[in-house]
């Protein structure tokens, strides 16, 4: 049986470690299991993130990174992601940057065990001279076509945010898969799902059509309501708009200003409905639930 | 919101609704548009442009909500609360970047920290790569869907030689490239079409693919946009003031597209 708390989820990751975070900006992301790693003070991850913002940030607060592998990170129309930011310009973590299809493309490579994967993304830009190893401009003979030969991008672990699962590895995202979750779940050599609630197999053999992911494609499953706090989970409930602004100023209010807030509210609560509790509990979750129209 | 926006007192609007408007009327009923990141005046022009005179225009909140409807616009316009009245969403992996490299999408806009006069795009790092000054968001999809759009727009809320810069210190996403028919030698659709900022529309002149005045905004003048310009600009055709938004545009942007403002966070 897969299901294991999501302490002992997070345990799956060692220091070191290529780990892959699923969603997008404020969407989907497992931010529990993130908040996880950063209590267990993992450390040197390389950390791919095809487009992010607070995972990567929290994971940089945390001192578990020492490299990012990402097309972009910010928190959007609140602005740049402060931690991340002040940490690259001191030049304490690296940041390896690549478009977002050149992602893909590498994650792709790596799961079909292919030399590379082709694509016109990039080109005319700085983007595939940063890294003329795993980006290579390349040119076909025959068709007179060039591309970027994106090579194969390695994954320890990947970890994605999931509607449901049950004990044997079977998981559901409602109401079907939008971002680039898959991919990273397709190259990794191990995954890693929590899930707002763990359900009877009966749910998934009375509609198959709704699985997204097959039981052997996930190692481990780990049932963690709201886990996607403070990031979004379509359709059950919208990004904490009040923790996006409150953890920004925070930020911006210098170094003790955040510690305290960063302390109280993101590390010290020692498991995740502490951790609701910290961030306005019942209170909260009322005002991010979507309401079904 | 605690930001000023200046004023356009011949037209009785703000600078942001003007760019708003004259964006949407570059888009017709051809238009098949998404968006991307911190994009809210080209997802405002969109959805103006479709309750006006564009019904079949398509735009795709964050990509992935085809004919998106929301009742506002959230902080983020790659959030998932921009997605309200859509008529699918689409899978990102599989449906959007098929579109997008099909071509079936052929419009996307972006904006840039630095803009250069081939309408390239830094949204990565200022100063070197290594040693930043300041580590930027990253360019996320706009290396990719630069090259693989055809029609391709620039926005810039701030016009200063900061940003409209001679040199790009990283090309983030590709506009006419070297300029001439680099773009076009790479094999790569289209290009860029307009630059909207908060003085001027420019274009691109055909055979340089150099940024071009076309209009200017009421009060601004032609010394004013060179001034707020790292690069030469191109002025020799026939420069007119930008329209005037009508009463029915500037009424449905701020009643029905974004009663929250949420457009002036890009002028913070």
């Amino acid at each position: 049986m897969k299901v294991r708390s999501l302490e002992e989820a997070a345990a799956q990751v060692p220091d070191g470690a290529t780990i892959a975070i699923g969603g997008l900006s404020m969407n989907s992301t497992p931010m529990a299991f993130v908040r996880e790693l950063v209590r267990r003070q993992v450390r040197d991850l390389t950390v791919v993130a095809i487009v992010q913002g607070m995972a990567v940030d929290w994971l940089v607060a945390g001192g578990c990174v020492s490299r990012v592998v990402s097309g972009l990170v910010s928190f959007e129309g609140l602005g740049l992601a402060p931690q991340f930011r002040a940490a690259v310009q001191r030049g304490e973590v690296a940041i390896e940057e690549y478009s977002e299809h050149t992602l893909i493309c590498a994650l792709q490579a790596e799961t079909n065990h292919l030399p590379f994967m082709p694509t016109l993304a990039g080109l005319g830009t700085d983007m595939p001279a940063l890294h003329p190893e795993t980006t290579r401009i390349e040119r076909d003979e025959s068709s007179g076509i060039t591309y970027v030969a994106c090579t194969p991008l390695p994954v320890d672990i990947a970890v994605v945010h999931a509607h449901a699962a049950d004990d044997l590895g079977n998981v559901r995202v409602d109401p079907k898969l939008l971002w680039m979750d898959n991919e990273i779940v397709n190259a990794a050599k191990t995954r890693i799902a929590t899930v707002e609630r763990i359900a009877p197999r009966s749910t998934f053999t009375a509609e198959p059509h709704r699985t997204t992911y097959p039981k052997f494609m996930i190692d481990i499953v780990a049932e963690v309501p709201w886990g996607a706090h403070p990031s979004s989970m379509f359709p059950s409930y919208v990004h904490d708009r009040e923790f996006f602004d409150a953890y920004t100023a925070a930020s911006h209010s210098g170094s003790e200003a955040f510690s305290e807030f960063w302390t109280s509210r993101v590390v010290e609560p020692s498991s995740h409905s502490d951790y609701l509790d910290a961030n306005g509990g019942a209170r909260t979750l009322l005002r991010v639930k979507r309401r079904t129209s | 919101m605690g930001v000023s926006v200046n004023d356009v007192p011949e037209y009785g609007c703000t600078i942001d609704e003007l760019m708003v408007v004259t964006l949407s009327r570059a888009f017709d009923n051809t238009t098949r548009a998404f968006n991307g990141a911190v994009s809210f005046i080209p997802v405002c022009a969109y959805l103006l442009a479709r309750k006006t005179h564009a019904p079949e225009l398509v735009w795709a909140a964050s990509s992935i909500a085809v004919d998106a409807d929301p009742e506002v616009i959230p902080e983020s316009t790659l959030s998932d609360s921009l997605w309200g009245g859509a008529s699918m969403l689409a899978n990102s992996p599989f449906d959007f970047w098929a579109y997008a490299q099909g071509r079936d999408y052929n419009t996307f806009a972006f904006r840039g920290a630095q803009i250069d006069r081939f309408g390239n795009v830094n949204n990565t790092v200022i100063g070197p790569y290594d040693a930043p000054k300041v580590r930027l968001p990253g360019g996320g999809g706009m290396a990719d869907l630069s090259c693989m759009i055809p029609r391709i727009y620039l926005w810039s809320t701030t016009h200063n030689p900061r940003i409209f810069v001679d040199k790009l210190d990283f090309r983030s996403g590709i506009g006419f490239g070297d300029g001439g028919d680099h773009r076009a030698s790479l094999g790569l659709p289209g290009g860029p079409q307009l630059c909207v900022t908060n003085l001027c529309v420019f274009d691109f002149e055909p055979e340089s693919k150099g940024m071009r005045v076309v209009s200017l905004h009421p009060g601004v003048s032609i010394d004013d946009v060179r001034a707020s310009t790292g690069f030469e600009i191109i002025a020799d055709g026939n420069i007119s003031m930008t329209p005037a938004p009508s009463a029915e545009e500037l009424h449905l942007l701020r009643n029905e597209v974004d009663p929250t403002s949420q457009r002036l966070r890009e002028f913070a």
